[in-house]
């Protein structure tokens, strides 16, 4: 079971509404949830926290804050144990140009997936069980 | 030299032969003069461009020799004859290297002096002919030359690079922008252009080069320098074709684009952008209903009610978005009309301030207005001033803090209405000032918690300000308060 495995996870979101709902669907199926609503304050909630797995809005006060947000989460002992994921409604089909299956873009893009808005519940818990704990 | 057969000077001092020959010539339908000695002779043939001279060698005054000598100097195209009873072999010599067309032998008959007369009409007319044709060529040349002069002098000015090479590849023609616009520090004509030309021109040159027919038709490539800075550069190749149809060459005409390259990238980002914030209430709202739709979450009545009301929230902040997006469109294209009529600021401000009540009333906010007497009307479309004043106002109600203050001063200097509206808000870092006006730019912070907006306001008000040439500034200090001025001409043309 995956709530074995992640029992504390923390979302980062500047959009109050997806935050909530996130944080309902995350919540009905058992998890604890701890919420930020920018990039800095997530941060701290992570470092203070240590969540088993967290879940990143992409563009928040600036376009990359969830990039570096990850990134900054990844390069701590902790945070590389633990699956992060990117939450955007920015795609390909937006002219957002990145996605995490080259090998150039997983040299800075730290996360371990990418997941779309809205969130579909059942493919978030897909792919927390998918990750490959090292 | 019309209604005549030509202009003859006869020059003689025997006066019977004198007369005789005119009545003569004049019979045949000549104009003749007549001149009684040399000195005359000499006076009348170098003052007169005649057809024909016909001059007496033994003259007592001034020999003929002399007289025909001064003619031909000044008048090289009258044919001139030699008269003489004396004639030897030795002076008929002498006349012709001075310029004598011909020698008269005396006495002549009258159809031997028509004779000579109508030769010497037809090599005047020759030689007229030849002048013509002369001055022709002449004036043709340059017109030529002026031509050739004309056309390197516009493709050497041109812009574009022009770069012409032969089908063995050596280099036939290029002018300097070729040599700016490819950063190379020269080219030299009969060089070989292959080995200097960057790789994706050669690779269509060659393609011209190497096809079985000749295709009229250019073929373009896109490319990138980098140099100092990178530029883009388009390079249409087109084949140049001899008049039997074989090839002759390729002309490569190279243009600077990078400014549309850059406007591209702009465009593209802007593009993402409105696709990305038009996706994310689209998500926020799906999100709302996918929870409200699972039964499994048992959610309480009160919360389906508070998460479709948010749903609707999200989508009438959709609609205001695509509104705004609209806006812009419109004021980009400058399709919309202007409707300029006499627009009076204060009565905008009044109608906004009372449409604006209920937020100001919710956040408990002080209006202090400062006018003068007498507001000078603007020529401006009164929807559009209207939008400014509400943007920048809304703006002052939503970044301000409860209990807050707003100053409202409306003055005007000789050219301009300026108005200065500001808050007691929570002001600006200098880095989201600079930023104000792009496109979706919100500042985010603890702050700004819960304060919607589509992020476009201030872009269209910015454009707006701009389109009647005025300007806006703005002042901010953080957690203190921001000041927008904004100055609109009284009469923009």
């Amino acid at each position: 079971m995956i709530t074995d495995k992640i029992k504390k996870i923390l979302l980062v979101d500047d959009d109050i509404d997806l935050l909530e709902q996130n944080k309902t669907l995350l919540e009905s199926r058992g998890f604890q949830v701890i919420t930020a609503e920018n990039s800095e304050d997530g941060y701290k909630l992570f470092q203070k926290e240590l969540p088993d797995a967290a879940i990143i809005d992409l563009i928040m006060e600036q376009m990359d804050s969830g990039f570096i947000l990850c990134y900054k989460i990844k390069k701590t002992e902790h945070g590389n144990k633990i699956p992060v994921f990117m939450l955007t409604s920015a795609t390909y089909e937006t002219g957002f140009k990145f996605s995490t299956s080259s090998k150039e873009e997983k040299e800075w893009i730290k996360c371990d997936g990418v997941i779309n808005k809205p969130v579909v519940i059942e493919d978030l818990l897909a792919k927390l069980e998918n990750f490959n704990y090292q | 030299m019309n209604d005549c057969k030509g202009n003859i000077l006869i020059v003689d001092d025997e006066k019977g032969l004198r007369l005789g020959t005119k009545r003569l010539l004049e019979e045949e339908g000549y104009i003749v003069a007549v001149a009684q000695n040399g000195s005359e002779g000499l006076q009348y043939g170098t003052t007169n461009d005649f057809d024909v001279a016909v001059i007496d060698l033994k003259m007592p005054d001034i020999d003929g020799m002399e007289v025909l000598q001064a003619i031909k100097q000044s008048h090289p195209n009258t044919v001139c004859f030699i008269a003489t009873a004396f004639a030897s072999y030795d002076t008929a010599i002498q006349a012709t290297r001075i310029g004598a067309f011909g020698y008269i032998p005396k006495p002549f008959s009258p159809e031997e002096l028509t004779y000579q007369i109508e030769l010497g009409i037809k090599q005047r007319k020759l030689i007229l002919d030849a002048q013509r044709l002369e001055q022709e060529r002449e004036k043709n040349l340059l017109e030529l030359a002026n031509e050739k002069s004309r056309l390197n002098a516009i493709i050497k000015s041109i812009n574009e690079g022009v770069i012409v090479i032969n089908t063995n590849g050596a280099l036939a023609y290029y002018n300097y922008s070729a040599i700016k616009l490819l950063g190379l520090s020269s080219l030299n004509i009969g060089e070989n252009a292959l080995s200097i030309l960057p790789e994706q021109i050669n690779e269509i040159v060659n393609k011209i080069f190497h096809s079985d027919k000749i295709m009229l038709k250019s073929f373009s490539t896109e490319l990138s320098l980098n140099r100092q800075n990178e530029i883009f550069l388009e390079a249409a190749c087109t084949p140049i074709p001899n008049p039997d149809g074989s090839l002759a060459g390729v002309v490569i005409i190279l243009s600077n684009i990078t400014e549309y390259k850059r406007i591209e990238i702009i465009k593209n980002q802007f593009v993402s952008m409105v696709a990305h914030e038009l996706k994310t209430p689209i998500a926020a709202v799906q999100g709302f209903l996918n929870i409200i739709k699972d039964d499994s979450l048992n959610l309480s009545e009160e919360k389906k009610k508070d998460y479709l009301q948010r749903s609707s929230q999200r989508l009438k902040s959709l609609t205001d978005l695509v509104n705004d997006l609209l806006d812009i469109s419109r004021l980009e294209l400058k399709t919309k009309q202007k409707e300029i009529i006499d627009v009076n600021l204060c009565d905008i401000i009044n109608s906004t301030l009372q449409m604006l009540e209920l937020e100001i009333a919710k956040k408990e906010l002080t209006i202090e207005k400062n006018e003068i007497e007498i507001i000078p009307l603007i020529k401006a479309d009164f929807n559009e001033i209207t939008r400014v004043v509400s943007n920048v106002l809304s703006n002052a109600i939503k970044y301000n803090k409860p209990n807050g203050k707003i100053f409202i001063d409306l003055n005007s200097s000789q050219n301009y209405v300026i108005l200065k509206i500001k808050d007691t808000g929570i002001g600006m870092k200098d880095s989201e000032r600079q930023k104000l006006f792009s496109e979706f730019y919100r500042a985010k912070n603890e702050n700004t918690r819960g304060i919607s907006g589509t992020g476009l306001g201030l872009s269209i008000v910015k454009r707006i300000v701009d389109s009647y040439y005025g300007i806006i500034e703005v002042d901010s200090e953080y957690g203190v308060g921001t000041t927008f001025t904004i100055k609109l001409p009284i009469n923009p043309n």
